[in-house]
């Protein structure tokens, strides 16, 4: 018993010992995230977490970059190429289509690795090479598979041709970089353990080798371009950055007034990640942190904290599935029908009661921040009685039970989400409950994510698998194609499943206009066609579109330059200004909400 | 009983192949694999970039065939990379994961064990009296509170609230290994994990002691009630001398098997309870290498699981016939 009083007396010991609290006092920044990227700083982004590309913001340095407004600004580049500085060219053939276009860039003097090396067109080289190779498993490698690197008077100058011509390159055609010096043994042994073969499992296992070797909690990447190199990182606990000096874009008054360490924290459980936040043992979250409900939680009576909802391009929606026997049965593929479910529910009041009018009503599958945006699009306020009518219009009367019907079948439909999400399984009580005003029986039954996202389920519509999906879609406002939706993307047997258009909607004129408007670089031009391509949809709407999420995130007070937008997507794209005002950091923005 | 033993052995060895195939068979039958969730994060990939990575995954080969193929390479030792974070998956489990599980597991069990035997013992001589029953109360908490829940709670109370009030003067870390690493020497490093390990290792002994003490409470009770002891209280021996020389080394029995069974499970880790103290051990491990289709890492932990259940097993079989002489193996 003498032992256990004295073990005892020695935890309670440890227990006074309170842990050492983050903050400003020692200019260092302490980020929780629900989320530990698999690898950091992998030039190739070979895994496509948000978590992965918010942290190599800190690590990362880019030809250019889009500030919080979208607007490009020279980051390692001397300056951004346009068509008025005669950096970005297009070439068009006789007949006025563009047939290639290029962009030039100059790197700066002083832009250098973190090991003092200069950063040279020797790096975008090998960065292009290692991209396009058979062997490497990129997930995808437009815009790149076609295009070339040419050099110019020197080892900082070079211009890429994109041919066939890429239609966002002057916006976000800067080809990446790998340090080539530091890589370049690794490379060329993988190179020649795996010359002339093909991509298999044997080969995807020596890219790993070659991976690990820079990209790992056990080999942490050697050199970096960006404001902060990697020190330290504890799997499964925490990663930690420090200012790399080589970095050369300074901030205003010196970079000692401006965060010297950045440490994340990793915290699987939100509500641990809550504790965290209250206990002042993290300074701010990632954008990989709390839920909705969680932050809204939070905002109430916190003094020390922000919290902040910035608007982001991730579109909540439901699909409808219009293909299959069931599909054709209750009219499915029937835009009368699908516009009788939109008019039947009442988004605007869910919005309000379930997200305090935080996250706004959307009207179609476009991103309201894209310039290709049509903001006077077909709208479908709640109107039950229009929505009783369309349904009689097409021969659906309520019968005994009140659920309509049609030649002995009943309008009865399964509505499937990810389980386990919470404001999805909120907004499906609400909307079974007013379709069920209007006589559509909606049966709830929701599936884990992996089988839900899976291959056997949403892309498995001609098979019936499911009558109405709500999930989200996540979008760049600046790389809008209208994609979503073209009839090559319906997924089957043919394409490998690999489209995204799950409701199965074809429609021959939206189908020609999203190709028109794929090679047109006129964006006056453009911007009609897509005017024309969200008329067609909102007239036929294949997906009942819901609302646009926000993005919440949390900062202590103090903490400048942290903030962004849905061009920006991370708080962290200005890394080299971030900084505790306290120490005298500058603040050279601020949150838009 | 060493004939005996190597037959066990040699039937471990069928054993174990059959758990190999029934698991591998269910990671590759779950719905769902690494391409899918990339198609699906991405509008950009064509069918050829699907195809390409299917053949780069080794996805396009039937699940049998790989196998074979993950069976003849786990003989030579070699389980594969861990897809998730780019390092050999043994290299993973033995060396990030595993150490951090044994640490919180480990204490929690030899600690547990022996408060919960003294309290144990204690319910039984005292059956029914007020400290019984808060006891049994106390185990019953312990039973029904869920460590989501509970563990939640205690985070709170220490590391928000208890600060709050006391100035800071009681304070607990909300969760994570810690935040000093063996560089800054070490005894500073370790009462920094110390420190980290206090909450997520009571919450975890918590529940240890409860079902512990019940066991030993039951066993107690029945060994007391037994002739043997009857008669050594009959020969007037000392109270003292009847509990712990006669009753409680047979009371015991039972309860050293049930922990040398435990012992497989002090590897798998305690899932829940490092969830809620970003506690990085085995049991997240194997939760999100199967959340993610990390396939090596999920074969790699659940067949060392299957081989330590299996020895530990045959260890209990062949330690219980050396405590009870009634029992041979022939």
């Amino acid at each position: 018993m003498k032992k256990i009083l004295a073990l005892s007396a020695l935890l309670l010991g440890a227990a006074a010992v309170g842990p050492a609290l983050a903050g400003p006092a020692n200019n260092s920044l302490i980020v929780g995230t629900s989320q530990e990227p698999p690898n950091i700083y992998d030039p190739w982004v070979t895994n496509n977490l948000a978590i992965t590309s918010e942290i190599n913001n800190w690590m990362g340095a880019g030809l250019t970059g889009l500030d919080n407004d979208g607007k490009l600004y020279a980051d390692m580049a001397t300056t951004v190429p346009s068509v008025a500085n005669g950096g970005y060219k297009i070439v068009k053939d006789a007949k006025g289509k563009v047939i290639r276009n290029s962009l030039t860039y100059t790197i700066r003097p002083d832009a250098k690795w973190s090991d003092g090396s200069q950063i040279t067109v020797a790096d975008f080289e090998f960065w292009l090479m290692v991209q396009n190779d058979d062997r490497v498993p990129v997930p995808d490698r437009y815009p790149y598979e076609n295009a070339k690197i040419t050099r110019g008077a020197n080892n900082k100058t070079f211009t890429i041709t994109f041919d066939p011509p890429y239609l966002f390159a002057e916006q976000a055609g800067a080809p990446g970089l790998a340090p080539s010096v530091s890589m370049k043994a690794a490379w060329t042994a993988f190179d020649t353990a795996t010359k002339g073969q093909k991509p298999s499992d044997t080969v995807n296992e020596q890219w790993i080798k070659f991976l690990n070797q820079f990209t790992t909690s056990n080999n942490l990447p050697k050199v970096v371009a960006g404001p902060f190199k990697p020190t330290a990182w504890r799997p499964g606990n925490s990663l930690t950055m420090s200012r790399n000096t080589n970095y050369w874009r300074k901030p205003s008054g010196g970079e000692s007034k401006y965060v010297q360490t950045v440490t994340y924290r990793f915290i699987p459980n939100t509500n641990t990640l809550k504790v965290n936040v209250l206990s002042g043992q993290v300074d701010a979250l990632a954008t990989v942190g709390l839920s909705f409900d969680q932050a809204i939680d939070l905002q109430r009576g916190q003094r020390k904290f922000t919290t902040s909802f910035v608007p982001g391009s991730v579109w909540e929606h439901i699909d409808i599935n219009t293909r299959g026997q069931k599909a054709k049965d209750l009219e499915l593929d029937n835009p009368n029908i699908r516009q009788a479910l939109l008019y039947s529910i009442d988004r605007a009041s869910l919005v309000k009661a379930l997200f305090q009018g935080k996250q706004p009503v959307s009207n179609v599958f476009i991103n309201p921040l894209a310039t290709v945006y049509k903001k006077d699009v077909q709208a479908y306020a709640f109107d039950a009685a229009k929505a009783k009518a369309l349904f009689a219009a097409a021969g659906w009367t309520p019968g005994s039970d009140g659920i309509l019907q049609k030649g002995g079948k009943k309008f009865s439909l399964n509505f499937g989400t990810t389980a386990g999400n919470s404001v999805r399984e909120r907004v499906q009580q609400i909307l079974q409950a007013q379709w069920k005003a209007v006589g559509v029986q909606v049966n709830i039954q929701n599936y884990p994510a992996s089988v839900f996202f899976g291959a056997d389920f949403l892309s498995k519509g001609a098979e019936g698998k499911w009558d109405l999906a709500m999930y989200a879609w996540i979008s760049n406002p600046i790389f809008e194609e209208g994609d979503l939706f073209k009839g090559s993307g319906v997924p089957t047997t043919e394409n490998g499943y690999s489209g995204q258009n799950n409701s199965g909607w074809i429609n021959a004129d939206y189908d020609k206009l999203q190709l028109q408007a794929r090679t047109e670089f006129d964006p006056a031009a453009r911007n009609k066609l897509f005017d024309q391509m969200q008329s067609i949809w909102a007239k036929n709407v294949p997906s009942l579109p819901l609302y646009y999420r926000v993005n919440p995130y949390i900062q202590a007070n103090g903490l400048a330059n942290y903030d962004f937008s849905a061009y920006t997507l991370y708080p962290t794209w200005d890394a080299y200004r971030v900084g505790w005002t306290s120490k005298g950091a500058v603040s050279a923005h601020k949150q838009k909400e | 009983m060493a004939t005996y033993a190597l037959r066990r052995v040699l039937q471990m060895i069928p054993l174990l192949l059959l758990i190999s195939l029934v698991i591998f068979g269910l990671t590759a039958l779950q719905p769902g694999d690494p391409v899918d969730q990339l198609i699906f994060g991405n509008p950009r990939i064509t069918p050829e970039d699907v195809a390409r990575l299917r053949e780069a995954y080794g996805l396009n080969i039937p699940w049998p065939q790989r196998y074979v193929s993950w069976l003849l390479r786990a003989f030579q030792g070699q389980f594969g990379y861990s897809r998730d974070f780019g390092i050999p998956a043994t290299q993973f489990i033995f060396t990030q994961r595993l150490p951090n599980t044994l640490l919180l597991t480990i204490p929690a069990l030899v600690i547990s064990t022996l408060i919960a035997v003294p309290l144990g013992i204690y319910s039984a001589i005292r059956q029914y009296s007020v400290m019984d029953n808060i006891l049994t109360f106390l185990s019953f908490v312990a039973f029904s509170a869920p460590v989501f829940w509970i563990g939640v709670m205690a985070l709170y109370l220490f590391a928000v609230y208890l600060p709050q009030v006391t100035g800071g003067a009681i304070a607990l870390p909300p969760g994570g290994l810690g935040n000093l690493s063996p560089d800054d020497g070490f005894w500073p490093y370790w009462l920094d994990r110390l420190k980290y390990l206090i909450l997520p290792l009571s919450i975890l002994m918590f529940r240890e002691i409860a079902a512990t003490s019940r066991f030993m409470r039951a066993s107690f009770l029945e060994v007391i009630g037994q002739d043997f002891v009857r008669t050594a209280r009959a020969k007037g021996l000392p109270n003292r001398s009847v509990i712990f020389k006669h009753a409680l080394r047979n009371a015991l029995i039972p309860i050293v098997t049930i922990l040398g069974l435990s012992i497989p499970g002090l590897f798998g880790g305690a899932v829940l309870t490092e969830t809620v103290f970003s506690w990085p051990g085995m049991g997240r491990a194997l939760l999100d290498s199967l959340v993610s289709k990390d396939f090596n890492v999920v074969m790699l932990c659940l067949m060392l699981l299957a081989i330590l259940t299996v020895v530990f097993q045959l260890l209990a079989d062949l330690a219980y016939a050396l405590v009870d002489p009634r029992i041979r193996y022939s």
